[in-house]
């Protein structure tokens, strides 16, 4: 085979791929080797959630979703942004502030659920708390290490170009760790969905997750699973979403 | 003797009129702390560079040289001594001695115009006029098809000229050079060290240009300071007397061979003084 008929054909598998992946799901759902209850086909998962969007719950669960990510987010990577560059820059913080860090950072944010639901109830602070404590950490880490990494080259560079010292923050250091922080704003876009889950899981009125799980309890699979594809797409959006606004970030590549 | 120091004095006024003392490096040591103990990188080196002279600083590998031309930059604090720029004391860095390192940093996020008014804009100058300085040193060095262009989309050698311009875009009366062209192609090199000297010709700096390569040093040069190694110190100060403008057909110059032959002769010897220092260790 010729390196265009490799290539033509690799095409054609892929899309193919999902399309057989669900042509699979719905022959195994409905051959009765698999109880059609617990494991509905795609066409029932559809049809679920078609009915999900039409009785106008599905806006307000991605609604409320959404704008839980989406503050936890913006919040915890603004307070990452802020401490990562102090104490990148400044060795008196970071003396302080990185042992600290560093001995919150591994516990996983979901770990932190009972004592949230203490400390805030169901309340939306609760749940804006815990996704802002998972993006958090990754951004300052990130943040710190890129600040750290500038090659002593530029800053030189700029000190013999006259650049005082008072503003080499905001002329250099902040557009060299640009790269670094932009990958762990990424890297904290998954995580704000992992801890999204844990937070409506735990306790919520409203939101994709709540509904998965209140669909669980129904046994009404076909939501469940619909709930999944919905989740699975809105991070996947995010994700692409934010890969894209990364790009006009660091616009010099 | 009362004659003798007239007669000096009278020396030394004539001389002045003829030049001004730009770079007084005098009896500058230079010690770094490593694991290892004290290494003494400079010792008791002192030389005199003359407004708008070109100079040379050559050595072998590890004698010291960009670390002088770091303590003229004022990134290196002298251990003992004093480096004077026109009559003022060396305290830090700033926008009088512009430099070329041996990469060109350039800042990635800029444009090669931005780059070059980085320095003017520092200063205080406007955005207009800092522009109008970039854009006057990007046609000096032919770019001015890549004035938008990011440095990664360039070439080593454009790259470094766009360093060479924008030390230059704060018009300082020093400019350093530390092997800027050494990781360049042997091609691209000669045309650099040709578009150096045009560039010289129109500006007038001052220079100090540090390099292990001999031929170098000697085609771009009024004076080559030689150093030695471990310490370094100042062995020859060898006045390269060659017609300008030079082109490259400079080393058919009957005393361009002898000139190289001093060189060689010097630094050979200190290179294998340099080995077997290290070997005794």
């Amino acid at each position: 085979m010729t390196g265009g008929q490799t290539q033509r054909l690799n095409t054609a598998i892929s899309i193919l791929s999902i399309p057989l992946f669900f042509l699979a799901w719905e022959l195994v759902s409905r051959s009765h080797i698999v109880n059609i209850i617990l494991f509905p086909p795609p066409s029932v998962v559809a049809v679920a959630m078609v009915e999900w969007v039409r009785s106008g719950q599905f806006a307000i669960d991605l609604a409320v979703s959404v704008y839980r990510v989406v503050i936890g987010f913006a919040l915890g990577a603004s307070a990452g942004v802020v401490f990562g560059v102090l104490t990148g820059q400044f060795q008196l913080f970071s003396s302080f502030f990185s042992p600290i860090f560093h001995i919150l950072r591994p516990i996983p944010p979901i770990a932190f659920v009972p004592i949230v639901i203490l400390w805030f109830g169901l309340s939306e602070t609760g749940k804006i708390f815990l996704v802002f404590w998972g993006v958090f950490f990754t951004v300052w880490l990130t943040t710190h290490i890129g600040v750290q990494k500038i090659d002593r080259g530029l800053i030189r560079a700029a000190l013999m170009l006259g650049t005082p010292r008072r503003r080499m923050l905001t002329e250099i250091v902040l557009f060299g760790a640009l790269p670094y922080i932009v990958v762990g704003l990424r890297t904290a876009v998954s995580i704000s969905f992992y801890t999204l889950v844990a937070a409506e899981l735990a306790g919520a009125f409203a939101g994709i997750v709540y509904r998965i799980e209140i669909a669980q309890q129904n046994l009404q699979t076909g939501q469940v699973m619909g709930g999944l594809v919905a989740l699975g797409a809105l991070s996947f959006i995010a994700d692409r979403g934010f890969a894209a606004i990364t790009q006009r970030l660091v616009w010099w590549r | 003797m009362t004659v003798q120091l007239v007669a000096d004095r009278a020396k030394v006024e004539s001389d002045e009129e003829l030049a001004v003392v730009e770079i007084d490096v005098a009896d500058v040591s230079i010690v770094f702390d490593t694991p290892k103990g004290q290494v003494v990188a400079a010792d008791r080196v002192s030389f005199q560079i003359m407004r708008g002279e070109f100079v040379c600083l050559l050595g072998p590998s590890g004698c010291g040289k960009s670390t002088v031309l770091n303590t003229i930059a004022g990134f290196e604090t002298p251990y003992a001594g004093t480096v004077s720029i026109a009559g003022k004391a060396v305290t830090g860095p700033g926008p009088d001695r512009g430099m070329v390192f041996q990469q060109p940093y350039l800042f990635p996020w800029k444009s090669v115009r931005s780059n070059i008014s980085h320095g003017p804009s520092m200063l205080g100058k406007t955005a207009k006029e800092a522009r109008a300085i970039a854009d006057d040193l990007i046609a000096m060095i032919g770019l001015s098809k890549f004035a938008d262009a990011y440095p990664h989309t360039l070439s080593g050698g454009m790259q470094q000229r766009v360093a060479i311009a924008r030390a230059l875009a704060n018009r300082p009366g020093v400019l350093l050079m530390d092997e800027p062209f050494g990781a360049l192609d042997a091609q691209t090199r000669v045309v650099m060290q040709e578009s150096l000297l045009s560039l010289w010709a129109q500006v007038g700096t001052t220079i100090v240009f540090v390099t292990h390569d001999i031929d170098e040093a000697i085609f771009l040069a009024d004076r080559v300071l030689i150093m030695s190694a471990g310490p370094g110190r100042i062995l020859r100060d060898l006045r390269i007397a060659l017609p300008r403008p030079r082109s490259s057909e400079v080393v058919l110059h009957p005393s361009y061979v002898a000139l190289k032959k001093e060189c060689l002769d010097l630094i050979r010897a200190e290179s294998l003084r340099a080995f077997e220092q290290q070997a005794v260790r």
